[in-house]
């Protein structure tokens, strides 16, 4: 009824308007939780970076800030970790799930004000947990370090998002399923899985010996693995074709690609432990299911890559696709090289070094952060009904954080190969092929490295000047007035076709 | 099916329950374009398309499901939970099991290198010592001599003034042997390797050192309970 | 139709199946691990901590070692682990039965540490690490180490003076004002301790009946490359 009449009202829009208004009420359901998610992710990501920096800064001049306790290395880096992946990481990806979600089961979430209380203490959880790590509470169980009495608040914050999620899909209207609703199913489920048997292995009751280990890193592979990346993939599936105006290439290639995801994944972890005291048949088995990796990864690429061809002049004009393409195409990549880092061979040089770390940044920055940052960048417009204020801020937010993060990866790499070969080789016929890198000692592999330590610190500053600009431009668009009127979208530049949204 | 999906796929055009807000929306041109401003430029809600698979993809999977297999299978360990090394042999490794293991002399040597990184934090790799604090090891007539004096220095340690090469020492070597009070209980066996390997590196060329002379040396000191000094050691120049 | 439950069941079976396999597997196949019993030593190995180095091992969790430093030994022919003096054999699952707490650990910005109690023990070794705590420079010119001053006291000599003071074991340009001296913490007593008790009995016979034997002569053996030279 009223469909008709707003259609008649406004014939100047697309005949489906009565779509746009559902989305519209969807939308507006989302705003309260999404925002506050949102919100303090943002503040997170700020905490996360200033600790980043003095975290890399202690790398290479070990004095800076030398004599506070609370500073020292060991502290910082953990620090960093839980504040961008704990605050920054989770919170974005609880806001994107949400409204991904909602959007695609055509379903407003109910009683979103409840969904505050998640969200309030979620972060009250995670500082809790940062102080505790400050304090000298930490777990150092890699990935779990928030002190056991931080986790059953998370864990209750947990519980209400991840059933609000599945609440908001069982009482959708849509009856297709959509391959992101796949992904974002799976990911609630994975979380709480991983999260409750980790807890429960290795902080509340810890099982024997190495086994710990086997935990562990079942546990933070997977939560990289099944947790953000489905998130991040369903937000390609979403807003890629959404962007475009075009379908997905291909269905069958998006159910092969992740049920392979399913399968592999799961089992991929063991290979932090490759040459370890675990059994060497889980290490092979763990070595196999990442090179198997490469199936997923190839076949979710080529259809993404697919959809994008013939359209790939919108990078130009959508902050969101320039995001989200740099994200997926840094998922391709971060993927096979991590393949190719399982390979006992490779791994013998590379495990234990730089590489790792330039490694895990690829994975969770270049792929999930900055797919976060596309996604933000459409999403907030929708809940806000505002524009962002500067695209002049957007496009110092991308130059700075993909350069950034290029050289970071690319440097640490580097310095990691480096710091890998130096350490195997103390002995033999190698020594005299790259004298450089030959019968040096652990001060000798220290020097060796330090150039590429100092490149992360410059990168990282780099990387944090996007941030600021992001803070800014969110903070700014927050506070700013609701325009009167239409309004047209924030692009790099002019878009010739008006629709090309965000 | 493709078609069915396609269709389930767009929206049916009936007002969802609770579309207050939507309706209102639709009531006026102003309040339209208020509400829906950002909504109306965007595009359709994603769908999918039906391309079908690649056959060489579905080639390529195989062929990689197949490579695995035969990797898990040749790395497997025998599924055994004490194997840690992928290269193990089950065959191999009990026919080596029942033999006795005999070291090759260079696998001595190699042994005693291995043994010298606890040596080099004074030492040194180069085996120089450091100027006026720890002696070197090179061209010393303390490595070099009497082997008796050697093994000495190494089970109970030695304190005190101490001349190597012409120059004067404040000695601080600790007890490496099964002794009362040394830190280390280093088996007479690493003793042996890692005195091999001092007298056989940096250009020293002395005879080698025996398990059995280290044995016999620490038995007839059975009874010393503290380091050497230089001149106790006299006897043994 | 709804796959809404079949999807389900997919999800919930691929991370059922690799916790079986990766983790409750092995969770039973270890769990009868027992200490071995070596007549040589006449003593059961692996040996529990002595309490100072339990409460040691706590300090070494809230600083963050685990970061920097790892407690494994990669096994022979695998990394040059054995090579570098930390450790005479590969890491084994049995080594880690009593510990509460396993610090693996994924880097190593510094050495390994599983047998640094090897590396550096008794009285000189406890020397080393105060002056390495104090300023990783002390001994390790040019190491990235953190200092950890805060593992130190200084204070005012009241009194005599304490007969624990450790500022005669620190060059002259760390020396403290006069009528000062420098004494370790409890913490720092107990993380001394905990890198002192560090280190890995003889490997038991289930473990070395196990070891890798290359087939070829010993010349060749790819395991011993240094025996080469």
């Amino acid at each position: 009824m009223s469909a008709t009449l707003t259609a008649s009202l406004n014939p100047a829009s697309s005949p489906d308007v009565a779509q746009r208004a559902e989305l519209s009420a969807i939308d507006a359901s989302t705003k309260a939780p999404a925002l506050y998610f949102l919100g303090s992710s943002v503040l997170w990501l700020i905490v996360g970076t200033v600790f980043a920096l003095i975290a890399s800064f202690k790398m290479h001049s070990p004095t800076f800030l030398g004599d506070i306790e609370w500073l020292t290395f060991g502290r910082a880096r953990t620090l960093h970790l839980n504040a961008v992946i704990y605050g920054w990481s989770v919170n974005a990806s609880f806001a994107v799930a949400l409204w991904l979600m909602a959007r695609l089961s055509r379903a407003e979430l109910r009683h979103a004000g409840l969904l505050l209380i998640a969200a309030i203490f979620w972060n009250v959880g995670v500082t809790v947990g940062m102080v505790g790590i400050a304090i000298g509470h930490s777990t150092s169980i890699e990935w779990l370090e928030f002190p056991a009495y931080a986790t059953p608040i998370l864990f209750f914050a947990y519980a209400f998002v991840g059933a609000w999620a599945v609440a908001t899909f069982r009482f959708g209207r849509s009856k297709h399923i959509y391959v992101s609703q796949w992904y974002l199913l799976a990911a609630l489920f994975w979380f709480p899985s991983l999260y409750g048997v980790a807890q429960v292995m290795l902080v509340f009751e810890p099982t024997r010996g190495t086994v710990q280990a086997l935990v562990n890193w079942w546990f933070a592979h997977n939560v990289l693995g099944l947790w953000f990346t489905p998130i991040g993939l369903a937000a390609i599936y979403y807003f890629l074709p959404k962007v475009l105006g075009k379908p997905i290439n291909s269905y069958y290639l998006s159910v092969l690609g992740f049920w392979s995801l399913a399968i592999f994944y799961n089992w991929a972890g063991v290979h932090h432990l490759i040459g370890g005291p675990v059994p060497v048949w889980v290490q092979t088995a763990g070595i196999a299911a990442s090179f198997m990796m490469v199936v997923p990864v190839i076949v979710t690429g080529l259809n993404q890559h697919l959809t994008l061809v013939g359209s790939a002049s919108a990078l130009k004009y959508s902050p969101t696709l320039r995001f989200i393409v740099f994200g997926g195409v840094n998922y391709t990549l971060t993927s096979l090289a991590g393949s190719l880092m399982s390979m006992r061979s490779w791994a013998e040089i590379t495990h234990f070094t730089h590489y790792t770390v330039g490694h895990a940044h690829h994975g969770m920055y270049a792929f999930f952060t900055m797919v976060m940052f596309g996604s933000i960048y459409y999403i907030l417009p929708r809940i806000l009904l505002k524009e962002w204020p500067s695209a002049k801020l957007i496009s110092l937010h991308f130059w700075a954080t993909a350069i950034g993060i290029t050289i970071y990866v690319v440097g640490l790499s580097l310095g990691g190969i480096l710091q890998g070969i130096a350490t195997n080789m103390t002995h033999g016929p190698d020594a005299s092929i790259i004298p450089y890198l030959s019968n040096a000692d652990v001060k000798g592999i220290i020097e060796i490295t330090l150039p590429y330590l100092q490149v992360r610190s410059y990168s990282g500053v780099l990387i944090t000047i996007g941030h600021l600009a992001f803070a800014v431009n969110f903070v700014w668009m927050l506070v700013q007035p609701r325009p009167v009127g239409a309004t047209a979208p924030t692009l790099f530049r002019p878009a010739p076709d008006l629709e090309a949204a965000r | 099916m493709s078609d069915d999906q396609k269709k389930s796929n767009l929206p049916p055009h009936v007002p969802a329950p609770q579309h207050e807000r939507a309706e209102q929306a639709g009531a006026n041109d102003q309040s339209i374009q208020k509400v829906h401003a950002i909504l109306l430029r965007e595009k359709e809600e994603p769908s999918e398309g039906f391309t079908p698979m690649p056959l060489f993809l579905l080639g390529i999977i195989s062929t990689m499901i197949l490579v695995c297999s035969i990797y898990v299978v040749h790395y497997r360990g025998d599924f055994d939970p004490l194997v840690y090394d992928h290269r193990y042999d089950a065959v191999a490794a009990k026919a080596a099991a029942s033999g006795p293991k005999v070291l090759t002399p260079e696998q001595f040597v190699a042994a005693g290198k291995r043994q010298y990184a606890t040596c080099v934090a004074c030492h040194q790799a180069s085996g120089l010592g450091v100027a006026g604090v720890y002696p070197p090891l090179a061209a010393s007539e303390w490595v070099l001599g009497n082997e008796e004096r050697l093994i000495r220095v190494l089970l109970h340690g030695l304190n005190g003034p101490i001349q190597v090469k012409g120059n004067t020492y404040n000695g601080l070597m600790p007890a490496f042997g099964k002794v009362p009070g040394g830190g280390y209980n280093w088996s007479n066996e690493r003793i042996a390797q890692v005195l091999t390997y001092i007298r056989q590196e940096w250009g020293n060329t002395a005879a080698p050192i025996t398990t059995e002379k280290v044995a016999e040396v620490l038995k007839a000191e059975a009874a010393r309970t503290k380091p050497w000094t230089q001149d106790e050691l006299k006897p043994f120049e | 139709m709804n796959r809404a439950p079949l999807i389900f069941l997919g999800i919930f079976f691929a991370i059922a199946f690799s916790w079986t396999g990766i983790v409750l597997t092995n969770h039973l196949g270890y769990a009868k691990l027992q200490p071995v019993f070596n007549e040589d030593e006449g003593k059961a190995f692996p040996q529990r901590l002595p309490g100072e180095a339990i409460r040691g091992k706590e300090v070494y969790r809230d600083l963050g070692c685990v970061y920097c430093h790892t407690q494994q030994v990669r096994h022979a022919g695998y990394g040059v682990d054995l090579e570098r003096g930390w450790g005479e054999r590969g890491s084994v699952a049995r080594d880690y039965i009593h510990e509460k707490r396993v610090y693996l650990g994924t880097m190593r910005t510094g050495p390994d540490l599983r047998n640094v109690g090897a590396r550096f023990a008794g009285e000189g070794g406890r020397d080393w690490h105060i002056q390495h705590f104090y300023d990783a420079q002390i001994t390790s010119k040019g190491s990235i180490m953190p200092n950890y001053r805060f593992l130190f006291e200084t204070r005012p000599i009241v009194g005599e003076p304490s007969p624990k003071a450790v500022q005669s074991k620190l060059p002259p340009q760390y020396q403290p004002p006069a009528g000062h001296e420098i004494v370790l913490t409890q913490r720092g007593e107990d993380l001394i301790a905990y890198l002192l008790a560090l280190k890995d009995g003889p490997l038991g016979p289930d473990e070395t009946s196990r070891l890798y034997v290359p087939k070829e002569e010993p010349k060749k053996e790819a395991s011993q490359p240094e025996a080469a030279k």
